[in-house]
């Protein structure tokens, strides 16, 4: 049933490749501004780098969101997978499908970044560090945290406004503990210390959500509809 | 409560002390209703009176203030109830997602149906309502008449014991008006309910229960 629904969203996803593929570009060119914005200085951009690219796949995460649950809110679909399946199972294959075309290549795309922000700089001769994985890890860690936390606010909202910025306004605040650690993991590589603790908190919260939003989700889900 | 003496070959479903509102406003108060297998019923009623909360009330969408559902002497929520799986509901809104092909929309929902209907079983129901050539069409190429008729399909393609059917016959001709009706007779005489509203009266279509919606109270008639 669950890989029913998730080959469902897959489709409907490839059939809206384009919808899907802006978020992504809205992260690339987001993070590209700052060096024109600030300083295009590598000293500088490493230092500001962590920051930058979490907030970016923070926003573009949130910008992805209504692709999913908007339309079948729309034209009924919503209803009939809430009558057949249970929905616990619809939020979870939305969420995992969200985070499959949306999550999953921001962490593939952010090595490019990385070099962008000069993630990677040493000064003169310097032993080079390769913090591009730890980044990577991070938003791998934390990219299905924001997914599965959208994805409540979302639902929330289907039925009270048609204005995304509602779910925004909902969700950032929940986004803030993900975005500390999440972004400490690479402050705390560059600066050479351990980021183990980070990288656990990170994954605990990952557990904890994907444990209990799909049921809070549901939930929302079933009172949009009602 | 739930003594479970059913007979596995006829299906019924109760509605026991429902109190439904929209938005504060109470629709039906403490009303019982029954649906037997084997009938057909229509509910009537003015705009906004109730029709489609109840309906989606009976779908298990719409919370109940107070009252239960009871489909073989289960209550619909119950883990145990085969409801969800029994039930059909088409709404005024067709559910079917616009970029997919007719035949991807109406095969996933079978799919969900625990039976994936074949391409065979497609094309037949389609050339009965005049679509068979646009199965591999989008949804959203289609005309409103053509979408509703495939919406309809879901009908015959799903196996399921309780119809609940939001204005089935609205934008529909004359031939698929009667194609419905033989179907909605067909599965009652199978054993299976069938609610549904519509305005009009359809000629031709046997009847069995009629319910009357009004504005301030509910009175089966």
């Amino acid at each position: 049933m669950f890989l029913t629904l998730l080959k469902r969203e897959l489709m409907l996803a490839r059939r809206n490749w384009v919808a899907v593929l802006i978020p992504l570009f809205f992260f690339v060119i987001v993070v590209s501004l700052f060096p024109f914005a600030v300083s295009p200085e590598a000293e500088f951009l490493q230092q500001i780098a962590a920051g930058v690219v979490w907030v970016a796949a923070l926003l573009a995460v949130l910008l992805s969101l209504d692709l999913f649950y908007r339309g079948d809110f729309q034209d009924g679909s919503l209803e009939q997978l809430l009558i057949m399946a249970s929905p616990i199972q619809v939020a979870l294959s939305k969420v995992t499908a969200h985070w499959l075309v949306t999550g999953l290549p921001l962490v593939l795309i952010s090595p490019l970044l990385a070099g962008l922000m000069h993630l990677n700089y040493a000064p003169n001769g310097a032993v080079e560090m390769n913090h591009t994985p730890i980044m990577m890890l991070s938003l791998l860690l934390g990219t299905p945290t924001m997914c599965l936390l959208g994805a409540i606010g979302m639902s929330l909202s289907l039925a009270a406004s048609r204005n995304g910025m509602l779910v925004a306004v909902m969700i950032l605040p929940l986004y803030v503990p993900i975005l500390i650690f999440g972004s400490s993991v690479i402050t705390a590589s560059l600066a050479n210390s351990g980021y183990n603790a980070q990288i656990a908190i990170l994954a605990a919260i990952l557990l904890f959500a994907l444990v209990l939003t799909p049921y809070t989700t549901g939930k929302a889900l079933k009172v949009a509809v009602s | 409560m739930s003594s479970k003496q059913s007979e596995p070959s006829s299906y019924n479903l109760e509605v026991k002390g429902l109190t439904i509102s929209r938005n504060e406003q109470p629709l039906l108060e403490d009303t019982d209703l029954s649906f037997n297998a084997g009938s057909i019923t229509h509910l009537f009623g003015e705009n906004g009176a109730g029709k489609t909360s109840l309906m989606r009330a009976l779908a298990g969408l719409l919370p109940l203030d107070s009252g239960q559902i009871l489909w073989n002497q289960i209550k619909n929520t119950h883990p145990e109830s085969n409801f969800n799986q029994d039930l059909l509901f088409l709404a005024h809104n067709l559910a079917m997602k616009h970029e997919l092909s007719i035949a991807e929309n109406l095969q996933f929902y079978s799919i969900l149906r625990g039976r994936k209907s074949s391409l065979e079983e497609l094309s037949k129901v389609a050339a009965e309502l005049q679509i068979e050539n646009l199965l591999e069409r989008h949804f959203s190429d289609l005309s409103a008449g053509q979408q509703h008729k495939v919406a309809l399909c879901r009908l015959v393609l799903e196996t399921v014991k309780l119809w609940v059917l939001d204005e089935p016959f609205v934008n529909l001709d004359a031939k698929t008006r009667d194609w419905l009706s033989a179907k909605m007779m067909h599965f009652a005489k199978e054993g299976g309910v069938v609610i549904f509203t519509s305005h009009q009266a359809i000629e031709g279509l046997k009847i069995h229960q009629r319910i009357s919606l009004s504005h301030s109270e509910e009175e089966a008639a």
